[in-house]
């Protein structure tokens, strides 16, 4: 099979092109890094499912076609109190930045001698093209009232567009603090949009996350979510994958100091003609720790879904505990899900567990609500609604949760629609 | 008000239903006894409208509506009510939540208004106390974890929401203590009047103790054996079921 090839000289040149900045340097080596490895392919074990050639093709057309699309004024979600800073097409919108809550610094990569931690096999394409990105730093005990959100904000005119966002974000010790960040896109041009966040938790710190994808149904994007936990620190953290045409994710944790806990999980709803891949890894390098995941999707029509939860205990992390489920209902027989529970045990004192369930409606349930007048609709709104409803009570950040249900819900409407109900 | 007439119904090849007619008027309690096997929970999803079974030969006409063109939910609507005898646990959808989509679903049939939350809300605690149901049920996952018995309240609570003209009750009276029984006849009783008719089905004479039936039938191997007032019920409680069936084969 012919693996996706980039035009290496365009991008070369695309590349020498960014205006010169702390990411110059970064940028130079990650594309020696990128020609030496090339884009991921499906013949790696971790890709076999996602097939990216088509943003390969999204890539080299938006590299000859020479676009830098214009940046747009997107607006965050209406109702949701957030401290918003908007990424639109890859560049910072530097006055969504201020004024900042107490307790927040926020430097532009752009603007400080960037040495980037390379997040995953797209890490170095990230890099590459990155215009400029943030660093996020919540200073000790400081304990925010508001969410920080991230709103990344695309918009594909006509042609291709490729855009890179980089967040890096850094808990000092003692500090609390949750983040939304948004996806969205519009246009009606092909869209690819490669995210890559690092989130370090410090000692006893405990980070809220919650991740909305709510693409435009032609649009893809790929993203990296690689989160450290410290002492006794926390994260909890809930993804919704609503929209988009081929999206990926992977969050990867790090667990490497005692008595850190990690709660993790996303729902993803999918339709006919849609790709939605998570894959999670969580390595357990001492104990006694815990992490618990729970994914769920819904698919219907042609729909195509991937889960893959891998956990890994070390050898020596004794006391940890790791559990990890994946749900999933198919709402058509041409829906199709590949998911797999991967766990590998190197120590010996440990609990871990993972289930994982692929299931269609109840019919009898279905039934039983309809003997008590409902539509046919209705109940399978209910049902489903029922399924996903789930995840939504794992979200961390409550304020979001009518938000989310109202989005739910028009999705499901969709789905339910194309499955024919 | 309920007229069956003839039935045959098929479930996976299998006819279970082998010429039942059965006449219900407005008003009236009718007990259907019989032993395990006999139809009895075909007949009642038959009604219902549940899609696995399949008549294949005979009438139900509901005022004057042929039923078996109705969906399950329009059936509802027209004022139908099925007490499952195996009430189904739905994880994740409230309690109450049900109950008053159920009821505006019908409200809304009526050319009614949606109840709003605080009459709602008001109605369903009315009505859970006649049945003695701890009204924290009405944030629970409908049916999830109840006991047998905490189910068949539930069916009796949405058959008092939704003041069906038809009920069917599927031995809503089985595996209940005495005084789940009273409550649930509680609930059956008040529900009678001129213009209402209910079906029991029933394993045991108990609950007829209770709710006094206008018609008792027996039936056996999917047909109707034997019809008489409340004594019918008495005796068979005596004599036992091989009793009609030697009766029946003559
Ligand atoms: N899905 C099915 N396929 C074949 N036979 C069935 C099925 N469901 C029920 N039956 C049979 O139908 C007969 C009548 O069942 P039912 O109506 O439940 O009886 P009752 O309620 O009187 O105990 C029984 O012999 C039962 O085994
Ligand atoms: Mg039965």
């Amino acid at each position: 099979m012919k693996s996706p090839a980039l035009e290496f000289d365009a991008l070369a040149a695309a590349v020498s092109a960014l205006p010169d900045s702390g990411l110059t340097a970064a940028r130079q080596s990650a594309l020696e890094e990128l020609r030496r490895d090339g884009m991921p392919g499906v013949r790696e074990e971790d890709w076999k499912y996602t097939d990216i050639s088509a943003l390969v093709d999204i890539t080299n057309n938006w590299l000859a076609g020479g676009s830098t699309a214009a940046s747009t004024a997107a607006e965050p979600a209406a109702g949701l109190e957030a401290h918003w800073i908007t990424i639109a097409n890859g560049r910072v919108d530097e006055n969504s930045i201020e004024p900042l809550p107490e307790g927040v610094t926020v430097t532009r990569l752009a603007n400080i001698r960037s040495d980037l931690a390379q997040l995953g096999r797209l890490g170095a394409f990230n890099t590459a093209l990155l215009h400029d990105g943030l660093h996020i730093s919540v200073a000790s005990d400081a304990v925010l009232d508001k969410p920080i959100g991230l709103l990344l904000s695309d918009y594909a005119g006509g042609g291709a567009c490729v855009s890179q966002v980089r967040v890096n974000i850094e808990l000092a010790p003692g500090s609390r603090a949750s983040f939304i960040e948004h996806q969205v896109s519009s246009g009606v041009g092909d869209l690819y949009a490669n995210v890559a966040v690092n989130l370090a938790i410090g000692d006893n710190a405990g980070a809220d996350y919650v991740r909305i994808q709510d693409r435009a149904p032609q649009h893809n994007q790929t993203g990296y979510h690689g989160i450290e936990l410290g002492r006794d620190a926390r994260l909890r953290q809930a993804s919704f994958d609503l929209g988009g045409r081929l999206i990926r994710d992977d969050l990867v944790v790090n667990i490497a100091a005692p008595g850190a806990e990690a709660e993790f999980g996303g729902l993803y709803l999918v339709g006919d003609g849609q790709h939605v891949d998570n894959h999670t890894r969580v390595d357990h390098r001492v104990g006694p720790a815990v992490s618990r995941q729970e994914y769920r999707g819904i698919l219907a029509g042609r729909a195509r879904g991937v889960w893959n939860g891998k956990a890994i205990v070390h050898e020596g992390a004794d006391g940890t505990d790791a559990e990890q489920s994946n749900h999933n209902l198919l709402l058509s027989q041409s829906a199709e899900i590949n998911a797999k529970p991967e766990l590998e045990i190197y120590a010996d004192d440990v609990k871990c567990s993972h289930g994982t369930t692929v299931g269609q409606l109840d019919e009898m349930a279905l039934y039983y609500l309809r003997t008590r007048g409902l539509d046919k609709s209705d109940a399978r709104q209910m049902l489903t609604r029922a399924f996903a409803l789930a995840i939504v009570g794992r979200s961390p950040i409550e304020q979001i949760e009518q938000l989310l249900l109202d989005a739910i819900d028009a999705r499901l409407k969709g789905l339910l629609r194309e499955t024919g109900a | 008000m309920l007229q069956i007439k003839d039935i045959h119904a098929t479930i996976g090849g299998s006819e279970i239903l082998r010429g039942l007619s059965l006449d219900v008027a407005a008003g009236e309690v009718h007990a259907i006894m019989g032993p395990n096997g006999s139809g009895k929970s075909t007949l009642a999803q038959v009604v219902a409208g549940h899609s696995d079974y399949e008549v294949t030969a005979g009438s139900v006409t509901y005022r004057d509506i042929d039923l078996l063109d109705l969906e399950p939910e329009e059936r509802a609507r027209e004022g139908i009510f099925l007490g499952f005898q195996y009430p189904v646990e739905i994880p994740g959808v409230n309690n109450a939540v049900l109950l008053r989509s159920a009821l505006n679903a019908k409200r809304k049939h009526q050319g009614l208004d949606e109840i709003d939350a605080f009459e709602f809300l008001k109605l369903a605690k009315e009505k859970m106390a006649m049945l003695g149901m701890d009204p924290k049920f009405l944030n629970r996952g409908v049916n999830e974890g109840f006991s047998g018995g905490e189910k068949k309240r539930n069916e009796i609570l949405q058959m008092a929401m939704l003041e069906p003209s038809l009920a069917i009750l599927d031995e809503t009276d089985s595996g209940l203590d005495i005084d789940a029984l009273r409550a649930v006849a509680e609930g059956v009783n008040a529900l009678r009047s001129p213009d209402r008719a209910i079906v029991l089905v029933t394993h045991y004479q108990r609950l007829l103790d209770y709710v006094e039936p206008d018609h008792v039938h027996v039936l056996s191997e999917g047909r109707i054996v034997r019809s008489g007032d409340k004594t019918l019920a008495l005796e068979l409680e005596d004599k036992g079921y091989d009793w009609v069936r030697e009766a029946a084969n003559g």
